[in-house]
């Protein structure tokens, strides 16, 4: 990914963005195909979750050029409205207020974090606009109302998950690093749980904030504990500095992390220390399956860049909210319920998308063991480390 | 033990760090007598130019610090001619705010250049490692305490032996005097910027070496952090913020040692807290330096406030009690649903800072106890909004002033910094505790406003609750500052020991206005909660604490109207600008920056 291109491309999208948010102008221009059906995102543009939103985006735009270039959904072309809320609870709430009040969205998605997504839900639950949040695994979220819905890869199927690769691996006795945010504290609580239940000990479990930098002091507790591997619950960017500071003040303890890290970012930040990581992934851009492959491939073409997770699921929420609305018709019920109806819809994460209408979740993301290898990851390819 | 020893190195590896950004703003403060709320800012450009240089350049590690020395130098001696030379004489608030101004444009250029996306800073340094005790030290942390003990040194010298450095120490002492004797104020000045932001941008590219890592986020932690190390070494001495710095950084580390991860800031607050009440000079800050004025208050320039008919502002606000009837547009009625909101926070800084003359950076704080207060009552005891709403406001108003007490002997920029800490360490509180408060996770399922059964869901009725409750403080805080006890808060603010010496029991007029204010704001947080219906240690940031801050001195420091129409502007300029969303902050920042040189004393006059 060079860096110029980034540069050079970010105008385009601003002056997309800028075009889509008047919306009039937007629908002057697409009159020949009808009027388009809208879609609200709410998410971060601005502040400390901006690099978030700017990810979605890339995802969204993928999207809707494929579903616009095949006659868009029933014959009009599907379009988004991209409004900043900095991941702040208190301009979610006046965006939902905002698209309940315009009758042209449909469906909301977003926002990024559970503080701002939720605080939004109850206006959304009300005014009977479905709230599409794809990236909020708090284990409460759905449960806002029957229009609140999520296809995040639930932390309960998740965290299971890694505990049993950990199991794989030989691991007896681990070290727990999580984020301390919502989503960390319930990982790390799941994680707990099922590593017990798989026979291994959880040494010690260290809490840090997002914008924690220095780890040196936090790595002597998890050395003095003495255990034979440490599992991060982290995102790419903090997952990189602490697998780096792990190496650099030479602990040679295997890490294992959550599949959150997984991005091309991981390693570009993480450097030589992300060698020898081992992750597993809902997304991986080497796995066979077709879907994955047809979205790298276009993925590539259009951004000259890997894609990650966050490309992923914001790829494979457009395209669900497409075919609900295609099926089932732009109506804000009408999507409530295709929801709930819809079965088996193509997906990048979980293969084939089903909701359950009770939890208002999509189950069994398929997922792939990987490891990182000379600077890339790769599947697992079955060796365990050596512990002691 | 060996571990005790890991513990101690790694204090002093990232108390380096911390040094060497309260270097920078000991610098700043020393000659301006101003907390440099952009040195963080400039950090960040400081690593994103040395970024830039490698990437574009391929320079070498030495070519690259020159080559960010000079533009963060040269960045320094322009934010000091454009944005801060024109409020000389100013109140001393106005340089402050802008240079938070300041920090919001520049961190939101580099983020529109650059992309939020975090970056990886290679550095070219040779790989070795030398072991201690069970850890080691790399190439880049002996860089990193060479260049902070060797700038700490050079400054010193340069302070203590040369011209320049007369003439800076002369104009710290007394900026007229030295003015008298020829000292050219305007281009000391204007080195001293250079220097320091030339220090700051070089610990920025240091930093993100040593991590491998740069984002446009990191401004506000490395602010923060070297604020703190500076006010421990005494604000404004130089070889005081290194040791001050290192002090931080072995606090950080063996807070760890004791009770985890999750508990580091808040040792580093309470460190902070510690010292303000302990030594407020700090360590080597000897006597002199505390400072005499408030920071507001007799400073501000003098302004007659702008007088409003009483007919105009009973239309006014029988207008805003119509609006709903007139416009169903939820969006518009949640809007400023959510500027009565910050209106009640407003009003309660206006009260602290405009007539009290204690500012706070604290608000958030009183607004997050006064929001997990009734949030708790609410969900775990099933406490009726009607009654958990007022009890939270109730105990904000108690535990901030309590939390606050201690800190009401300090004076000027020391009561800001403290009470900045203490919003803080509420935030760190309601994160650890988790048997409380559910930590991180949050409180989830607060029920609406609702009273005697009927709940209070719809935009216009949360509309009219909020209006009507900032209506009423609005009111009440009028009347009391109109009566005997406001003048006495202001004669507190003018002149604290002419007020004591006339029989004012200073501290208790302080903890009355606390009080009150601190009611004002936990009732705003409590209705927040309810009307979010969810809430965690994120939801009251330090951000917000700022953005009151900036709709005070908006409106007019101590204006009651003017905290209003404030919190009006600037939560609903950001709405008006969202067209532009990308580059909304930034706006934001200008708007402010230009108010701050233009029109000081606030759109409707300090009182």
């Amino acid at each position: 990914m060079s860096p110029s291109r980034r540069l050079s491309r970010r105008p385009f999208v601003v002056a997309l963005a800028a075009a889509l948010s008047f919306s009039p102008l937007a629908a002057f221009a697409q009159a020949a195909s009808g009027d388009p059906v809208t879609i609200g995102v709410s998410g971060p543009l601005t502040g400390p979750n901006a690099q978030y939103g700017a990810q979605w985006k890339k995802g969204f735009d993928l999207a809707l050029d494929e579903i616009n270039a095949k006659g868009g959904v029933r014959g009009r072309p599907l379009q988004y409205v991209f409004e900043d809320s900095q991941a702040d609870p208190r301009q979610t709430v006046a965006i939902a207020q905002k698209f309940v009040g315009d009758p042209k969205i449909v469906v909301e998605v977003g926002d990024f974090s559970s503080t701002a997504s939720m605080a939004a839900s109850s206006i959304y639950q009300r005014a009977g606009l479905v709230q599409f949040g794809f990236t909020n695994s708090h284990p409460n979220f759905t449960k806002g109302g029957d229009y609140i819905w999520s296809n995040s890869v639930s932390q309960a199927d998740e965290q299971p998950r890694l505990a049993k690769y950990a199991a794989d691996l030989g691991f007896k006795k681990l070290a727990v690093l999580y984020l301390n945010t919502d989503w960390g504290r319930a990982s790390q609580n799941l994680f707990g749980e099922a590593a017990k239940s798989l026979g291994i000990e959880v040494v010690a479990s260290e809490g840090y904030q997002p914008d924690e930098k220095d780890f040196r002091s936090t790595l002597v507790r998890v050395r003095d504990a003495k255990p034979d591997g440490i599992v991060l619950i982290s995102y790419y960017a903090d997952g990189a500095l602490i697998s780096r500071q792990i190496r650099s003040v030479g602990l040679t303890t295997p890490i294992v992390a959550s599949g959150s890290v997984y991005s091309p970012k991981f390693i570009e930040l993480a450097g030589d220390a992300a060698n020898g990581v081992f992750s597993e992934s809902n997304f991986f851009p080497g796995d066979a399956r077709p879907e994955v492959q047809a979205f790298v491939t276009k993925f590539r073409a259009r951004y000259n860049e890997e894609p990650d997770d966050f490309n992923a699921v914001a790829y494979d929420t457009i395209v669900l909210l497409a075919a609900v609305i295609d099926r089932y018709g732009p109506d804000r019920k009408a999507i409530r319920d295709g929801l709930a109806e819809i079965k088996d819809v193509p997906s990048v994460i979980y293969g084939k998308a089903t909701f359950d209408p009770e939890t208002r979740r999509v189950a069994g993301a398929r997922a792939v063991y990987l490891v990182v290898k000379d600077g890339k990851f790769a599947l697992w390819d079955g060796v365990k480390p050596v512990t002691n | 033990m060996n571990s005790l020893i890991d513990y101690t190195v790694n204090g002093f590896v990232i108390g380096n760090i911390y040094a060497l950004l309260a270097v920078g703003l000991a610098l700043i403060f020393g000659v301006a007598n101003l907390i440099n709320f952009a040195h963080g800012s400039v950090y960040t450009i400081g690593a994103y130019v040395g970024w830039a240089a490698i990437t574009f350049l391929h320079t070498p590690l030495p070519a690259t610090m020159a080559i960010v020395v000079v533009v963060c130098g040269a960045l320094g001696a322009l934010i000091e001619r454009v944005a801060l030379r024109p409020l000389q004489g100013r109140a001393r608030i106005a340089p402050l705010l802008a240079t938070i101004g300041l920090s919001f444009v520049l961190d939101q250029i580099v983020q529109l250049v650059f992309s939020p996306d975090p970056r990886a800073l290679p550095s070219d340094l040779p790989d070795w490692r030398i072991a201690i005790g069970g850890g080691s030290v790399g190439a880049m942390d002996v860089l990193i305490a060479t260049v902070g003990v060797f700038s700490a040194a050079a400054l010193y010298a340069f302070l203590r032996f040369t011209r320049l450095g007369y003439a800076v120490r002369a104009i710290a002492q007394d900026r007229d005097a030295a003015k008298q004797m020829g000292v050219d104020v305007d281009s000391v000045n204007s080195a001293v910027f250079a220097i320091a932001s030339a220090l700051g941008g070089l610990s920025g590219l240091l930093v993100g070496m040593y991590y491998n890592h740069i984002d446009p986020a990191m401004s506000f932690q490395a602010t923060l952090k070297g604020v703190v190390a500076q006010v421990i070494g005494g604000v404004g001495n130089v070889p005081g913020a290194i040791v001050g710095g290192l002090l931080l950084g072995l606090t950080e580390s063996y807070g760890i040692a004791l009770f985890g991860t999750t508990y580091r800031n808040l040792f580093a607050f309470v460190l902070l807290i510690l010292f303000l009440l302990a030594m407020p000079n700090g360590l080597f800050g000897g006597r002199k330096s505390i400072e005499a004025e408030p920071l507001t208050g007799s400073f501000i320039a003098p302004s007659r406030a702008v007088k409003i008919p009483p007919a105009a502002l009973a239309a006014l606000i029988l207008a805003a009690f119509a609006l709903p009837l007139f416009t169903g547009a939820p969006y518009l009625l949640q809007t400023l649903t959510n500027a009565w909101l910050a209106g009640l926070v407003a009003l309660s800084l206006t009260l602290v800072a405009g007539t009290t003359g204690q500012m706070s950076f604290g608000q958030a704080g009183l607004m997050a106890i006064g929001g997990y207060a009734s949030a708790l009552l609410a969900v775990d005891w099933g406490v009726s909004p009607l009654v958990s709403v007022p009890v939270g406001g109730l105990i904000a108003a108690a535990l901030g002033t309590a939390l606050a007490y201690p800190a009401f002997r300090l004076r000027g920029h020391y009561i800001a910094i403290a009470t900045l800490a203490i919003g803080e360490i509420v935030a760190l509180v309601i994160l650890n505790w988790e048997s409380l408060t559910r930590g991180a996770m949050g409180v989830t399922g607060i029920p609406p406003l609702s009273a005697f059964g009927h709940e209070a869901v719809s935009a216009k009725a949360v509309y009219w609750i909020t209006l009507a409750a900032l209506a009423a403080f609005a009111g009440l805080q009028a009347r009391l500052v109109n009566s005997h006890f406001g003048r006495t808060l202001r004669a507190v603010r003018e002149d604290e020991i002419a007020a004591r010496s006339n029989g004012v029991d200073v501290k208790r007029y302080k903890a009355l206005a606390f009080a009150f204010a601190g009611f004002g704001a936990g009732v705003s947080g409590a209705v927040a909660a309810h009307l979010y219906s969810y809430l965690n240690n994120q939801t009251f940031d330090s951000q917000l604490s700022l953005l009151a801050v900036t709709m005070a001195i908006f409106g007019g420091m101590g204006n009651i109207l003017g905290a209003i129409l404030g919190a009006v502007a600037l939560v609903a300029l950001p709405e008006a600008f969202r067209f532009a969303a990308e580059y909304r902050i930034l706006i934001y920042g200008v708007v402010l920056l230009l108010l701050i040189r233009f029109r000081p004393q606030g759109l409707l006059g300090a009182v």
